[in-house]
């Protein structure tokens, strides 16, 4: 924001969405490294307590959502106040969603603890730390409002779906080789898929980020590397 | 159109019809001198045909003075010129061959505060048609009673036609001064603050009134009240220090302003 409102109160506001945002999206990104530290060290007592930290992030977004009903109602914003309002709605929602996926991870990781440790579990932390790289500078590009920035972390999102694409199929490889390993890996699968999908709601945060500051949607449609399905 | 002065953004009006109005009013290089004083600086404004076109600004920026040359107010106070052209389906209203009255048939005016001739309603309706028609009184009653449902008062009003329309409330007599404009069948209806000294219900008559009277006309609106220009015009212009600062599709400028002085403008960091 370049210049002050006339109205004091209105930057008050808006600047405690900013900070409401930034909150959620550091328990964001601290969810996705717990989540992935109680796989590795298959702690289910641990997994618990992240899959209980989900709500502290679904209470955050309310809060924006209520934050930002009010501005619409008591404000009426207009041109980048409007923007910068609509963005952070859109914005909370990802990083809620994102949350989700975290304690999903956690959630599986349970059930994992149950039979004997899987080799190719080992890989599922190296992507959890693309997404959660992908995931600190879509926020990072939000929080200064750098669009171009928010553009180059989008396209960086297929190094992630590449990288999901791997692991995909090195579990095939385990399923077809042991019946034994179908059941972990299977879920294996269903936790590597949250990751990924944590990149496309970081990629939307980097979208919104953009049509904050310019006004228009990112153009042209961006590369996918999930080859999974193909 | 040939020599067309400034280009409409027309991203959002793609989905918009708007766009492909024809223009109804132009003005070409307008230069606006109270005295010494230069309230208007190379003004170039197409306002389309059967559209609502809004301008806003902060005080002082030259929208009123605008309107007004519009339909030529300023011509009866000594000291006021005005240089460059305003077309009216083509023909410039600023010549000074043009004839006053064909000008105040076609382009009619709503003030700020409704001032009612002190008659009765049915009177300050007919006042007006009677002074270009010499209608017989069936026709003149038809007459008004089209004016006054085309103001959207008839329903309020049938029954004390003969009454003083000072006895009306100021939401009436406002839609009292629209129906007398409408009533000389103009094509061209200029709003100076319409709605400033209204209450919200009476304010919001008036808008419908103007979302049914673009039908039919072509209306510009001035107004400081942002959200009106916002929920009842097609396009916004936006005026600062005497310049055209913007002009654009209302949506565009309201989501989307080109420039930072209109961004600045709207959003309450100056003005």
């Amino acid at each position: 924001m370049a210049t002050e409102h006339i109205v004091k109160s209105f930057d008050a506001e808006l600047e405690r969405i900013n900070g409401e945002i930034t909150r959620m999206g550091e328990m964001a990104l601290g969810q996705i490294q717990a989540a992935v530290d109680v796989l590795q060290r298959r702690d289910s007592k641990a997994a618990e307590r992240v899959t209980i930290n989900d709500d502290a992030i679904d209470e955050l977004e309310r809060t924006v959502s209520n934050d930002v009903l009010r501005v619409l109602a008591l404000r009426q914003p207009m041109a980048r106040d409007l923007r910068e309002v609509y963005a952070a709605l859109r914005i909370a929602a990802d990083i809620e969603r994102i949350g989700d996926y975290a304690s999903n991870v956690a959630k599986r990781s349970m059930v994992l603890n149950q039979s004997a440790p899987v080799a190719p579990a080992r890989g599922l932390p190296a992507l959890a730390e693309l997404a959660s790289e992908l995931l600190a500078e879509a926020l990072e590009a939000y929080r200064l409002r750098d669009a171009d920035r928010a553009a180059a972390m989008r396209d960086r999102d297929a190094e992630l779906d590449a990288a999901y694409t791997s692991l995909f199929r090195e579990l095939l490889t385990y399923m077809a080789e042991d019946p034994k390993q179908i059941t972990p890996c299977t879920h294996l699968l269903f936790m590597a898929k949250n990751i990924e999908r944590i990149g496309d709601h970081a990629t939307n945060i980097a979208e919104n980020t953009w049509f904050l500051v310019h006004g228009e949607a990112m153009s042209g449609d961006r590369e996918k590397a999930d080859k999974t399905s193909e | 159109m040939t020599n067309a002065p400034i280009a409409l953004q027309t991203s959002v009006a793609a989905a918009e019809p708007a766009a492909a109005s024809p223009a109804k009013l132009t003005a070409r290089d307008l230069n606006f001198f109270y005295g010494d004083f230069r309230a208007l600086k190379d003004i170039n404004l197409v306002v389309p045909e059967k559209r609502v076109t809004a301008l806003i600004g902060p005080s002082g920026c030259g929208k009123s003075t605008l309107l007004r040359i519009f339909n030529k107010i300023y011509s009866i106070y000594p000291g006021q010129r005005a240089e460059g052209e305003i077309l009216l389906d083509g023909q410039n209203l600023l010549d000074p061959k043009y004839p006053i009255n064909r000008l105040r048939s076609k382009i009619g005016m709503v003030f700020q505060k409704p001032v009612p001739f002190p008659m009765s309603i049915y009177d300050n309706v007919a006042y007006g048609i009677g002074h270009y028609e010499k209608l017989k009184k069936a026709a003149m009653d038809e007459r008004v009673e089209q004016a006054l449902r085309q103001g959207a008062l008839w329903d309020e009003v049938k029954d004390k036609l003969k009454q003083s329309a000072l006895g009306l409330s100021g939401g009436q007599q406002q839609r009292l001064c629209i129906a007398r404009a409408v009533a000389l069948k103009p094509e061209v209806i200029l709003f100076d603050e319409p709605t400033s000294a209204l209450d919200p219900i009476a304010t919001g008559k008036i808008e419908q009134l103007i979302a049914e009277l673009k039908q039919q006309f072509t209306i510009l609106i001035v107004t400081h009240n942002m959200q009106q220009a916002a929920r009842c015009s097609d396009f916004t212009a936006f005026m600062y220090l005497g310049e055209l600062v913007e002009h654009g599709v209302t949506q565009q400028i309201f989501t989307k302003p080109s420039k930072q002085q209109t961004e600045d403008y709207i959003t309450g960091r100056f003005g």
